[in-house]
């Protein structure tokens, strides 16, 4: 693990109040490497990819933005691997997939009567997963409150791991919202497809991710490489190409 | 107000893989086939071409071919004392839209059945005596048999250019096949695929305990060819983008490239798109039906469209929903243990065992939809199941069919679920690791049924499917059972890490994909007192109304069921033209 978990982080909020402010005279860049000149031990092994800057957020509140940023930051923070999550583009894919059709709940049975079920027959409420996502970000801010006396993007790194995993587990009660099914079933699998989906939509900024794990993307055709490469390591993996490499 | 139309000789309901078949079959004779479908054409959509097709993203993720559940799902209960919910987005299984259907988005795995499934029941009776099937497990025959579907296979996979390994010609076990094949005439049409890394690695382990893998038969085309209709596949590239895509290169052999071009040239032939249907027309004391009502989605104008022959085609649980709420059958009632429309409604198992070898290069990415090597020896009835308490089995098999990377990334338990150590892991592992998978028999049970929900309704108004289902205690055995031989042959890979094999949950699960392999609810039989349709697939309450899929499936078996599903639709297209020619009860 990272060893900066360990040590206090600064509030953010304030910080990004600025940002939200000024987003169009400063780049996200610019605050990425103010973060990481504050908080970070280990030098990223990428630099900050610049393909981020000029993008604001379509979606979030200032709120919602400092929640999202605090919490892609935690679960991606700056290492060796990666940059932090916010410059690998893990909180603008979230807040455009939640501006569009999937927040909006397209192709999704919307109709009443709604009642509770077994979670084995899946989601059940009215919310949009829009809606949803954000009613879960202010429970969550509520019982992060009532815990640390502070919202989740003010309080220690450690503690904010430690908050998420609490959340993971089903540890962190809330009676108006099922806390664990939030954090499981929709924050994660969208910082999933944040990380690995193709850059196009936002997240995994410089295909920082596919370059981790050695997904070579398009165009695969590899009619001769399965036989070429079956058993050896793949060249193609160390420079993925994505949609707009060939749009 | 709805408008007459001109009668046809044949409608069809559903643009997909059956329709197509059963419509070559038919056209070739000369006989008028329109076929209505409720979706669109993807030939020329952002969904066949590069480099959008190759977007995990949107047609995987986000289920881009997938029937739009906000317009049609299916609710779900466990047990006929509660109240079914509908899934308002379904991962388990996934049904197609528009021209083509599901054949679209599959992944190839095209199988012949054991040569005894289709009397499944006459077989396990034989072996371990008349109480060894429960009461509560309706298995059924099918009232056909394999010999008779066997020359509809031949020709279906010469149709769709399968590229395989003979295991048994005409009886004589041919080394590197599946032993236990059902006996065919030669070889496939094709060579098989290319092994993946996964696939010599689990050969080499499971021959190593005496097993027999091969590779799985597969309509991903090992070369450019050429099918008996003229018709052609180009070489398959092994993208990795076969299941829940279309093959923008034309290698993965679909009804909308080798059948749906050649039969709009094809006189008599017509097909309607975008053209939803809402029911049959039935006039029950003449045990006919005269046509179909449906709705033009270009339009909203609604139509009746007369018929002398009508063929449900549309999936599983359409085909069934439609003679519900048409009222054409008697609905089957587990209390009382009487009707038939919506009875043997069965799934599939699945189940697997992550294997991580830090030496190996599995390269994932390196594959396509049926680059799978596969083992019988614990399918179906392939072994005694004397003192097991359980009937049928699993095919246990390495699946490495993609390493799209939102999907397909496995990391060692314990591993953390995001920070450092979880890239790291996903770093180490992503191209070095595989999965050792199963695909089970689900056989009927008493109380799993489709009925239609007394609540929730589609977008058109009309009531939804409800599955009454869940797992059964034999498909809990089976799980235990391949668990442990997974289990054994994971140990033959001397691998750096291995995840116990998962067993199935006790309660099905929406949110997971599993299979696609739904199948029942019109099966098809001798008596027409437990089916719904003769072996002939016509229905015993209507006469001229034919009905083809895995719905007319008596149970389900431990394999894909395009195979058997294609043979039935080419044998109904040459039944339709008997019967159209001589109207009588085939």
């Amino acid at each position: 693990m990272n060893d900066d978990l360990a040590q206090p982080q600064p509030a953010r909020r304030g910080f990004l109040k600025q940002i939200v402010s000024a987003t169009a005279a400063l780049p996200l860049v610019g605050r990425a490497a103010a973060v990481a000149a504050e908080s970070v031990s280990a030098a990223p092994a990428v630099p900050a990819s610049a393909s981020a800057a000029g993008l604001g957020y379509t979606n979030f509140s200032a709120d919602e933005a400092a929640f999202v940023e605090t919490m892609v930051d935690i679960m991606c923070p700056a290492d060796e691997y990666t940059p932090g999550g916010v410059d690998c583009g893990l909180a603008i894919y979230i807040d455009r997939q939640l501006a569009g059709e999937f927040g909006k709940g397209a192709r999704r049975y919307m109709r009443g009567p709604w009642q509770a079920g077994k979670p084995q027959q899946g989601y059940q409420l009215p919310l949009t997963p829009e809606q949803f996502f954000k009613a879960g970000i202010e429970a969550a801010n509520a019982a992060c409150a009532a815990k640390y006396g502070k919202p989740f993007d003010q309080i220690s790194a450690a503690d904010a791991n430690r908050f998420l995993s609490d959340l993971a587990a089903g540890k962190v009660g809330d009676a108006s919202l099922p806390l664990d099914t939030w954090f499981n079933e929709w924050v994660y699998p969208l910082f999933a497809q944040a990380c690995f989906a193709d850059p196009i939509y936002g997240g995994n900024t410089g295909k920082v991710f596919w370059k981790l794990i050695g997904y070579p993307g398009l165009p695969s055709t590899h009619t001769i490489d399965i036989v070429q490469y079956r058993g050896k390591p793949f060249p193609g993996a160390k420079d993925p190409k994505s949609i707009a490499d060939f749009s | 107000m709805i408008k007459k139309l001109p009668k046809k000789t044949v409608v069809m309901v559903g643009g997909g893989l059956t329709a197509g078949l059963a419509a070559r079959q038919l056209t070739s004779k000369g006989i008028e086939v329109l076929v209505l479908e409720r979706g669109g054409d993807h030939t020329n959509g952002a969904e066949a071409k590069l480099p959008t097709q190759r977007d995990e993203l949107r047609w995987d993720t986000h289920q881009g071919l997938v029937q739009d559940w906000g317009v049609q799902t299916y609710s779900l209960r466990y047990s006929r004392d509660e109240t079914a919910l509908p899934v308002r987005w379904m991962e388990a299984f996934l049904p197609g839209e528009g021209l083509g259907g599901a054949a679209n988005h599959w992944n190839g795995h095209t199988w012949r059945w054991s040569e005894y499934d289709m009397q499944l029941r006459t077989r396990n009776e034989a072996r371990y005596g008349k109480t060894a099937i429960p009461k509560e497990m309706p298995l059924q025959d099918w009232g056909t048999t394999y010999a008779e579907m066997r020359p509809y296979h031949e020709l279906f996979e010469k149709l769709f250019g399968l590229s395989g390994k003979a295991g048994n010609i005409n009886g004589k076990i041919q080394p590197g096949g599946n032993p236990f094949e059902a006996p065919r005439d030669g070889e496939y049409p094709q060579k098989p695929l290319e092994y993946t890394e996964a696939g010599l690695t689990f050969k080499a382990a499971a021959e190593s305990l005496g097993y027999k893998p091969f590779p799985t038969p597969a309509a991903n085309s090992s070369g450019a060819y050429t099918n008996p209709d003229g018709q052609k596949l180009g070489q398959c590239q092994y993208c990795g983008h076969c299941e829940r895509f279309i093959c923008e290169a034309k290698a993965k052999a679909s009804p909308q490239l080798l059948l749906y071009p050649m039969l709009k040239a094809r006189k008599g032939f017509e097909i309607r798109l975008r053209a939803h249907v809402l029911g049959l027309l039935y006039d029950k004391a003449g045990k006919k039906v005269t046509g179909v009502h449906y709705v033009d989605l270009l339009s909203g104008q609604e139509y009746e469209q007369p018929a002398d022959v009508v063929m449900l085609g549309a999936f599983t649980m359409t085909n069934t929903r439609l003679l519900l709420t048409s009222r054409i059958g008697r609905p089957y009632d587990p209390a009382r243990n009487t009707g038939v429309v919506g009875k043997n409604f069965c799934y599939q198992l699945g189940g697997g065992v992550n294997v991580f070898m830090k030496d190996k290069w599995f390269n994932p990415f390196l594959a396509t939809g049926s680059t799978q090597v596969y083992m019988d020896e614990f399918n179906n009835d392939n072994f005694d199941h004397s003192g097991l308490g359980f009937l049928g089995g699993a095919g246990i098999n390495a699946s490495m069919f993609h390493g799209r990377p939102i999907s397909s990334r496995r990391v060692p338990p314990g591993t953390p679920r995001w920070g450092s150590a979880w890239k790291k892991a996903n770093a180490d592992w992503y191209a070095h690791s595989m999965v050792i998978g199963m695909q089970g028999s689900c056989y009927p049970h008493r109380e799993n049924y489709l009925d239609l929900d007394p609540t929730y309704t589609d977008a058109f108004g009309q009531p939804l499917i409800r599955m009454n289902f869940n797992w059964r205690d034999n498909e809990l055995k089976i799980s235990r059972f391949i668990a442990a031989k997974q289990n054994e042959i994971a140990k033959a890979f001397n691998a750096d890490i291995v995840t116990p094999a998962s067993t199935l949950p006790t309660t099905f699960d929406t949110r997971n994909y599993q299979s696609t392999h739904i199948t029942g609810g019109t099966i098809m039989g001798a008596d027409p007192a437990t089916s719904v349709v003769s072996p002939h697939l016509q229905h015993w309450d209507a006469h001229n109304l034919f009905i083809v899929g895995a719905s007319v499936f008596a149970h389900n078996s431990g394999y894909n069921p395009t195979g058997p599903l294609a043979a039935l639709a080419l044998r109904v297209g040459d039944d339709i033209a008997s019967y159209v020619e001589r109207p009588r009860m085939l």
